[in-house]
């Protein structure tokens, strides 16, 4: 009587372990073919500006990589945070997996930053904060730590009558908060030579116009910084213009083709070059593992260095400087 | 035989179990506190141990049925056997297929890399053709000729470029430098940025450097060029002034990445597989992915793959597991790596291993069905010849196992088990019927012993006597008479001595000499070592019995009857002689036959009376006959007028020692 229950159960047995395997090899191989939408709101979709398209050149790479449905959003002008909080109010009505997010203003993109969240959908935050970004990820370069190096760069030339000026790109922008207070920051008790900070709204002439007000307005200017692409250039092509150019020490931030052949000619010193091919790679990066749950750090440094027309040739700058497309 | 060993265990439990109290008990007597504990704890242990020692000789007795313990032992033997196979059999598939991947993506690379090498020889080409130019060392190095002259041969010079480039995309820049600051780039249009430090760049250090031979660089950013600052290969050769022999100048072209990245591309290695290519120093020339690599973002393990120059090796990621294949060329130095993913090498390995589990799965069911039909077939004759046997232990003898014509082993059992069942039925039956016959012999020897007419005559005569007055003739009659009875009631014995037999018969001889007066003679004639053997009780008496009624009785003169024994080998002959009227042949025969049987139910007294006497005769015969065999018995030889002899012939065993 045994024997008749025994050999169904092997039986039993053996289709159990077919069914088992069976099944879970479907669902492994459902698992692995999903795709997450992500929807990129630029504070830039400019792609003139060579910052704003490496960064976009990062996050296509990235979605490539990751098999990520990533759309690109954003207003043309860096300063246009109105546009920007009405494309991020579009996004979520898409509802889409996340919502990678480059705030055009510290204070004016915080309450449609809030609403991403409350909509439920995964927010990360790429180059720049917002006011009270409390438990938001954010990818940017360390402006700080950037705004330190080029500070400290600055040390070599300060005397005792030494003015310094400052170009900053748009006031209340974070990134230039923080760049700002990294120069003054490595300057140390050499931050009161800052006599004068202009503000470019990141626009080439504003800070052409500003440069050369502040040139004539103080005559014994000797060193002059960028705090972005816009503002440095705009600065230099002042400084050219004029004839200062050696002169005058100008640093800048971030690079274009212009504000390389400044550095190539001597206008520049030395620029500080945020990684932003890296920065859009590493935001859709932590946007795609905040969507699968895993754990975002609160802040990843992209990177930044300071490069000088003497190594702007080695095989690591170069790569920096030109970026490969 | 498993109740058996259960019953064993059963009891070397309790075997044990006594032992261990015993041993408790002594162990306590002896130690005392803790020590005592300890004991007991270690003997427990010991104990424990030992009933655990016995649990694997369980193994084979886990299945109540041969069948069930065969299915289960050629299943696992079946499983096992086709898990080793299907392990082996995939292993084996997923070797070979890198083996041939591997063999198949080095001819690949390396015909890439041959298409790399022509593709510079060309280039190499066109340098030569360019350094041997006229044109360009009159251009360059000619101090003599007029402003005029020297523009026509420079527009010469940038037309052939001109021409070049329009022909070749790939070339981003041609140009040639001379130190004394003259130059031609491209179709002559461009304009040489006046901050490149050419004497900080590689290609222009090395070229020089290289006596006229074409050298290749890295990827890097071309800047020679005014508001352009492309990646490009640079091909590098020194212009070398006809007129002082020396070395004054630089001819260089610039490739772009679109012939090289099209050449990489062509080698298809799986959708996610690509082609890359590193210089001596492992450095990047170009790979796919050279954005990301630039930033860092990804890599490539450059040390693994300078390490082995052409050849293969895998890298072990799990499922990015990747198969490198590298393939340095001689002429430019420069490694072209192929890289495969194991993954989409071994494309269908999942399908093949789920067809190959799936055909297993099948194979398992089958072999299982098939060996549990085996497994019945095989233990059927068995499971018949145990139920036979269960039945015939039950006390039904009528089974038979069926037992084939050419029969194995078991139907050789099977045959045994019918032989011996047949012989236990044929010996119980025999057994039955001697039990039978024994059981209605005592029955009739019960009734022979005393002719209850011997008894009403005697009684009569003991009468008569008493009546005449004959005083001593009554005493000594009933003493006999008591005797008699005596020895036939309170002797149990079915085997008697021929002493006590013929004691019997002698009694009842004188009892009848006493009625019959001087027509009854008799005469006994046995000696003592004849009267110590043994002799089934109640023989002689019936046959003397016969032959006073049969013989003398009708003789008017009376006879004589002898009683007398001979010794042979092995037998005793007693002989009841008697000188009477005799029988004829058919007398004997009736005599003798069985036929003649007492019918319990027959209750004419005067049948019985007629009866009686025949059937004692044959009443003894078939006790001795059932007693000592067939070889014994009675006979008789008689003739008529002359008297009758009949003879006892028994065995010869001797009794009352």
């Amino acid at each position: 009587m045994r024997k008749d229950k025994g050999i169904p159960l092997l039986f039993l047995i053996i289709v159990l372990v077919l069914i088992v395997g069976i099944g879970s090899g479907i669902y492994l191989q459902r698992k692995s073919e999903q795709t997450y939408k992500i929807i990129f709101v630029s504070k830039s979709v400019n792609a003139s500006t060579d910052f704003w398209y490496a960064l976009m050149e990062g996050t296509n790479a990235a979605a490539k990589d990751y098999n990520a449905e990533v759309t690109t959003v954003g207003p043309d002008s860096e300063s246009d945070y109105e546009t920007q909080n009405e494309q991020i109010e579009a996004a979520i009505a898409k509802h889409p997996d996340a919502i990678l997010l480059c705030p055009a203003d510290y204070e004016k993109t915080a309450k449609a930053a809030e609403k991403i969240k409350k909509a439920g959908i995964k927010l990360v935050l790429i180059d720049s904060l917002v006011k009270d970004a409390k438990a938001m990820p954010m990818i940017a370069t360390d402006n700080y730590a950037a705004g330190e190096k080029l500070g400290r760069f600055m040390k070599m030339w300060i005397t005792n009558d030494t003015q310094i000026a400052i170009v900053g790109h748009v006031e209340g922008a974070s990134t230039a908060i923080d760049r700002i207070a990294g120069i003054k920051a490595a300057l140390g008790s050499d931050s009161d030579k800052i006599v004068r900070i202009v503000y470019s709204d990141s626009d080439y002439d504003k800070a052409y116009e500003a440069t050369k007000t502040l040139l004539t307005e103080y005559p014994q200017l000797s060193i002059i910084a960028g705090t972005n692409e816009n503002s440095a250039v705009g600065a230099a092509r002042a400084v050219k213009e004029m004839g200062l150019a050696g002169k005058v020490h100008l640093l800048g931030f971030d690079s274009s083709k212009e504000e390389v052949q400044l550095l190539e000619e001597g206008v520049f010193d030395a620029i500080v070059v945020q990684k932003a091919f890296n920065m859009g790679y590493l935001g859709i990066e932590a946007t795609i593992e905040s969507v699968q749950g895993k754990k975002v750090a609160a802040q990843t440094d992209s990177g930044s260095k300071l490069v000088t027309k003497y190594d702007m040739y080695t095989e690591e700058n170069q790569k920096l400087l030109f970026p490969f497309w | 035989m498993y109740r058996g060993f259960i019953k064993n265990r059963d009891a070397d439990k309790k075997e044990s179990n006594k032992a261990f109290v015993e041993a408790k008990d002594e162990k306590c007597k002896k130690a005392n506190g803790k020590t005592a504990i300890k004991a007991v704890m270690n003997l427990q242990n010991k104990f424990c141990n030992n009933r655990f020692e016995k649990k694997p000789q369980n193994l084979l007795f886990r299945f109540k049925t041969l069948k069930m313990t065969m299915v289960f032992f050629f299943s696992v033997l079946i499983i096992a056997a086709v898990f080793i196979f299907l392990l082996v059999s995939i292993r084996y598939t997923e070797d070979r297929i890198l083996k041939n991947s591997k063999t198949y993506t080095l001819q690949m690379v390396e015909q890439v890399n041959t298409d790399i090498d022509s593709y510079f020889s060309y280039m190499e080409n066109i340098s030569s053709m360019m350094v041997q130019n006229a044109d360009v060392s009159r251009y360059l190095f000619s101090e003599n000729s007029s402003a005029a002259v020297r523009e026509e041969t420079r527009e010469k010079v940038a037309s052939q470029f001109k021409t070049i480039m329009e022909t070749r995309p790939d070339i981003t820049n041609i140009a040639i430098l001379a130190d004394n600051g003259r130059y031609v780039i491209d179709a002559g249009d461009k304009i040489k940025n006046t901050y490149a430090d050419l004497n900080n760049t590689d290609w222009y250090i090395k070229a020089k450097q290289a006596n006229g031979s074409t050298v290749l660089s890295t990827s890097h950013v071309q800047n020679i060029v005014q508001d352009d600052y492309p990646w490009v290969v640079t091909l590098s050769r020194a212009l070398y002034n006809p007129t002082t022999g020396k070395i004054e100048g630089v001819f260089f072209v610039d490739l772009n990445y679109s012939s090289i990245s099209n050449l990489c591309k062509s080698l298809h290695l799986g959708t996610k597989g690509y082609v890359f290519v590193i210089d001596e120093n492992g450095g990047i020339v170009y790979h796919p992915r050279q954005t990301l690599i630039y930033s860092g973002l990804a890599k490539e393990n450059i040390t693994a793959i300078q390490a082995s120059k052409t050849g293969n090796f895998v890298t072990h990621e799990g499922k990015n597991s990747k198969l490198y294949t590298i393939y340095t060329s001689q002429k430019t130095g420069w490694s072209v790596i192929g890289v495969a993913y194991v993954n989409e090498l071994l494309q269908g390995r999942e399908e093949t291993q789920a067809a190959y589990i799936v055909i297993a799965c099948v194979l398992l069911l089958i072999a299982v069905a098939i060996a549990s039909i085996l497994a019945a077939e095989i233990t059927k004759p068995i499971k018949i010849l145990t139920r036979t046997m269960r039945e015939v232990e039950m006390g039904d003898f009528d089974q038979e196992v069926p037992v084939d014509p050419v029969p194995n082993e078991i139907g050789v059992l099977g045959k045994a088990f019918n032989t011996m069942t047949k012989r236990i039925k044929e010996l119980m039956e025999q057994i039955i019927l001697e039990q039978k016959q024994k059981r209605k012999s005592e029955l009739i020897a019960l009734q022979s012993q005393i002719n209850p007419h011997f008894l009403y005559n005697t009684l009569d005569s003991i009468i008569w006597m008493a009546e005449g007055g004959k005083n001593k003739e009554v005493i000594l009659m009933t003493s006999y008479l008591a005797k008699l009875l005596r020895q036939s009631i309170s002797n149990d014995d079915e085997i008697v001595t021929i002493e006590q037999e013929l004691s019997y018969t002698r009694s009842y001889l004188a009892i009848q000499k006493m009625r019959y007066q001087d027509k009854l003679e008799y005469e006994i004639d046995v000696d003592e070592a004849s009267g110590q053997a043994l002799i089934v009780k109640l023989v002689l008496q019936p046959l003397v019995e016969n032959a006073i009624y049969h013989g003398i009785k009708y003789r008017e003169h009376g006879g004589m009857i002898r009683v007398y024994t001979r010794m042979e080998e092995t037998r005793i002959c007693l002989f009841v002689e008697d000188n009477g009227q005799g029988m004829d042949e058919d007398q004997v025969q009736e005599l003798l036959s069985e036929r003649k049987k007492v019918n319990p139910n027959e209750d004419s007294v005067k049948n019985k009376q007629v009866d009686r006497h025949g059937l004692g005769i044959a009443n003894v015969n078939n006790r001795l006959k059932l007693f000592y065999g067939t070889a014994y018995g009675l006979q008789i030889s008689s003739q008529k007028g002359l008297g009758t002899t009949v003879c006892v012939t028994i065995p010869y065993e001797k009794g009352g020692v």
